[in-house]
């Protein structure tokens, strides 16, 4: 059985998206995962810029996998070198254009990479505006998990600011 | 295993425990509608990196996608 975690061909294909300067996002509970969140999923959704970009096809080829386009039957996806569990994402229920919310992503390295995540902020935007069953459900644990990180983001700030007792001289 | 050793663990361990508890309530007092174990769980996979918090997701994701 394949090992069930983000296995060397995702890692590789991301980091040939990221050496190509190719412009995506992590988006969905994948995203809010690598926040902090402790929600469950099962693929990484990446919402790229310009799907007709070359260097994605380039990317591709590098972990010998390739993009099939929408049809009727399906939707865009990737096919082959272990990557079919990123999904493409091409609209988020609530949220504004690629570029505007390029501005709410936060950096996560891989490598010497920096991956850009969508906001866990701005994840709740999109699941409360897409209002389906399975986003009802998350929505509180987004929610939970926002606060969380955001308290424990004061607190480290306030201990970094906040002078270090010096031992008193005998 | 020394004794001493078992003490000094089990006193860091709940040197740790007390920080996360503190850490826990510190949120709660700020959104007292909140899950406490989702905050506890937030605040433990800060402590990850952030590819390692991913990893856990999709273990238990793709784990109950194989077992479906």
């Amino acid at each position: 059985m394949a090992a069930p975690s983000l296995n060397a061909s995702e890692l590789r294909f991301l980091r040939a998206l990221l050496r190509r300067k190719v412009r995506f996002m992590v988006v969905g509970l994948s995203a809010a995962a690598l926040q902090g969140a402790p929600v469950v999923t099962q693929d990484v959704d990446l919402w790229f810029e310009d799907l007709n970009d070359p260097r994605i096809g380039e990317a591709l080829r590098e972990v010998d996998a390739a993009y099939v386009a929408p049809s009727v039957l399906n939707p865009p996806m990737f096919a082959g070198g272990g990557v079919e569990l990123f999904d493409i994402v091409l609209t988020l229920h609530g949220l504004g254009a690629f570029s505007e919310e390029l501005r709410n992503c936060v950096d996560v390295s891989l490598g010497r990479h920096k991956l850009k995540v969508l906001r866990v902020d701005r994840i709740l935007a999109s699941k409360r505006a897409a209002n389906r069953a399975k986003d009802r459900l998350v929505i509180p644990v987004l929610e939970d998990s926002l606060a969380a990180s955001q308290v424990a983001a004061r607190r480290r700030t306030k201990k970094a600011s906040s002078p270090k007792k010096r031992k008193s001289s005998p | 295993m020394s004794v001493k050793k078992t003490i000094s663990r089990e006193r860091k361990a709940s040197r740790w425990a007390a920080r996360l508890m503190k850490s826990v309530r510190a949120v709660l007092a700020v959104r007292p509608e909140a899950d406490p174990d989702n905050v506890r769980h937030t605040l433990i996979l800060l402590e990850q990196s952030p590819l390692e918090r991913l990893r856990r997701s999709l273990t238990r994701g793709r784990a109950l996608a194989q077992r479906k």
